[in-house]
């Protein structure tokens, strides 16, 4: 079966005029369809740019980006990737509604369907009596939940998500992981997850790759041996405590 | 408590009261000679006097906001141009900066040779006053679009198009609300100076020929007519640029 995202020897190398950074270094890593992974490693690790290379944001400098066997850049003219960043980056002069409305606009969905879709969307994640504020007053994990849910619109098959927990506080990440959860178990999209939280990582994914820095390259892709239904209580058991170390000691050697 | 907006203008009011009162008795007191320095009821007794005034007024300010509003639209069109075309950037940005070195009192004869002693030279003066700070504000507006949208929105295959209205030039509003209050003062001074070099007619030729002919009451009417103006057209962008913001940070803008 061909995996749903396929790097093969992947590298990626940023010039400035004054130095060469290899921001990935030969990096190769399937992803099954519907799996959910999660990318570890510290700041400068490359998983940034795993993620643009992935959504032909970035053209690798060699090496081979797959998704279902086509070219990256044939996914992206399918709008298959949705993007989730580590801040909300909603636009200022649109309410919540009219922010999730904005790639429904710019993918053709039909027009008449639009509106009921966003209020869908926000009512899922309990935005419905928030649709028609302004980001500036919405708190910061409600901004982020409209981001989450304008990531989902349009229904892409593959969602991108770039840290996007890590400026949110504990009881508001621990309730975003289990909604993000909730609409991966219902929806079954396969989900490329960056983070530098250990535990978040071990939480939410089937498998954690974790890479190093300078340069950029994946060490051990460690599977997550949880049941899946995870739910908070899972984090205080042993098994959970057992897998966390794991991919510790694959983070630091 | 927030205070109201009348308890903030006494103060202001005070002070102003004080001032045209110690004034007033100073020209009266010292029994100063008009010319040299008229008293404020004077200035005030030639105000409601004055014939003309408002003609002289619309004039200039007819030649303010066309140059301002050509300004304008060439300037924010240009702006677009340049944040989509490298070239264009490096091309033009250097006589851009080259325009607003060149004194613009030096380029009014030149106009006046060209396009006689109409509003044309005094409306392209206004214009080009304008222009810079309306073109480097609404090109930084243009350019500070979040990253990490653009981003998104070149994952979903946003044309050139899309990305420039939906998220580009709506980023860019308040600085180019910012812009237009700079260069809302700066169109007056613009048409003013202007008028001063061959005309009959508008609020610098008036404040001209009243200072030749020694009318220095009318010289102060005509400056206090200008400030009020200035003063007006500075507040109302103002006002427009805080509504865009919408609960935004204010922005430093280029002068």
């Amino acid at each position: 079966m061909t995996p749903c995202v396929r790097l093969q020897e992947v590298s990626v190398t940023f010039r400035t005029p004054d130095q060469t950074v290899q921001a990935l270094a030969s990096v190769s890593l399937d992803v099954g369809e519907g799996e959910f992974l999660a990318l570890l490693g510290p700041t400068g690790c490359g998983k940034s740019t795993l993620l643009r290379v992935v959504s032909d944001l970035e053209h690798p400098g060699s090496g081979v980006v797959e998704v279902r066997g086509q070219p990256a850049a044939a996914a992206r003219g399918a709008n298959e990737f949705g993007f989730v960043f580590q801040e909300p980056a909603l636009l200022p002069w649109r309410r919540a509604v009219d922010n999730v409305m904005l790639p429904l606009e710019v993918v053709k969905y039909p027009v008449g369907e639009r509106r009921a879709r966003c209020e869908r969307l926000l009512d899922r994640v309990g935005l419905s009596k928030f649709m028609n504020r302004y980001p500036h007053e919405l708190s910061g994990g409600m901004k982020q939940r409209v981001a989450l849910v304008r990531a989902l619109a349009w229904n892409p098959s593959i969602l991108l998500m770039d840290e996007p927990f890590s400026a949110l506080d504990e009881l508001t990440k621990a309730e975003l992981q289990d909604e993000l959860l909730r609409i991966w178990s219902q929806e079954r999209k396969t989900i490329l997850f960056v983070t530098h939280n250990l535990s978040e990582a071990v939480y939410l994914a089937d498998r954690v790759a974790v890479m190093s820095a300078h340069p950029g390259r994946i060490v051990d892709t460690i599977p997550v041996e949880l049941p899946r239904n995870r739910e908070p209580g899972v984090r205080e058991t042993l098994e959970f405590v057992q897998q966390v170390k794991r991919v510790r000691e694959a983070l630091a050697p | 408590m927030k205070d109201s907006f009348l308890q903030r203008l006494i103060p202001p009011a005070l002070i102003l009261c004080a001032v045209l009162g110690t004034w007033e008795a100073l020209v009266r007191g010292l029994d100063m000679p008009p010319w040299l320095l008229p008293a404020p009821s004077d200035i005030a007794a030639r105000f409601l006097k004055a014939t003309n005034l408002l003609y002289h007024t619309g004039l200039t300010v007819l030649e303010a906001l066309a140059g301002f509003a050509a300004s304008a639209v060439i300037g924010i069109t240009l702006s677009a141009l340049i944040v989509h075309s490298r070239f264009l950037e490096r091309g033009v940005f250097p006589y851009i900066i080259v325009s607003n070195a060149i004194p613009i009192i030096a380029i009014i004869p030149l106009l006046t040779i060209w396009f006689g002693f109409g509003i044309a030279p005094k409306i392209m003066i206004a214009a080009i006053i304008t222009f810079f700070p309306i073109v480097t504000n609404t090109t930084r507006g243009l350019k500070s679009a979040d990253r990490r949208i653009l981003d998104f929105m070149r994952s979903i295959n946003a044309t050139r198009r899309e990305v420039f209205f939906k998220v580009q030039l709506p980023t860019a509003v308040p600085y180019i609300f910012a812009g237009f209050k700079i260069a809302a003062s700066l169109s007056l001074v613009g048409a003013v100076v202007a008028e001063f070099y061959g005309s009959d007619r508008g609020l610098g030729y008036l404040v001209i020929t009243s200072a030749t002919q020694l009318r220095t009451d009318l010289l102060f009417v005509s400056i206090i007519v200008l400030a009020a103006l200035g003063v007006s057209l500075f507040a109302l962008f103002g006002y427009l640029e805080r509504v865009s913001l919408r609960g935004e940070a204010a922005i430093e803008v280029n002068r």
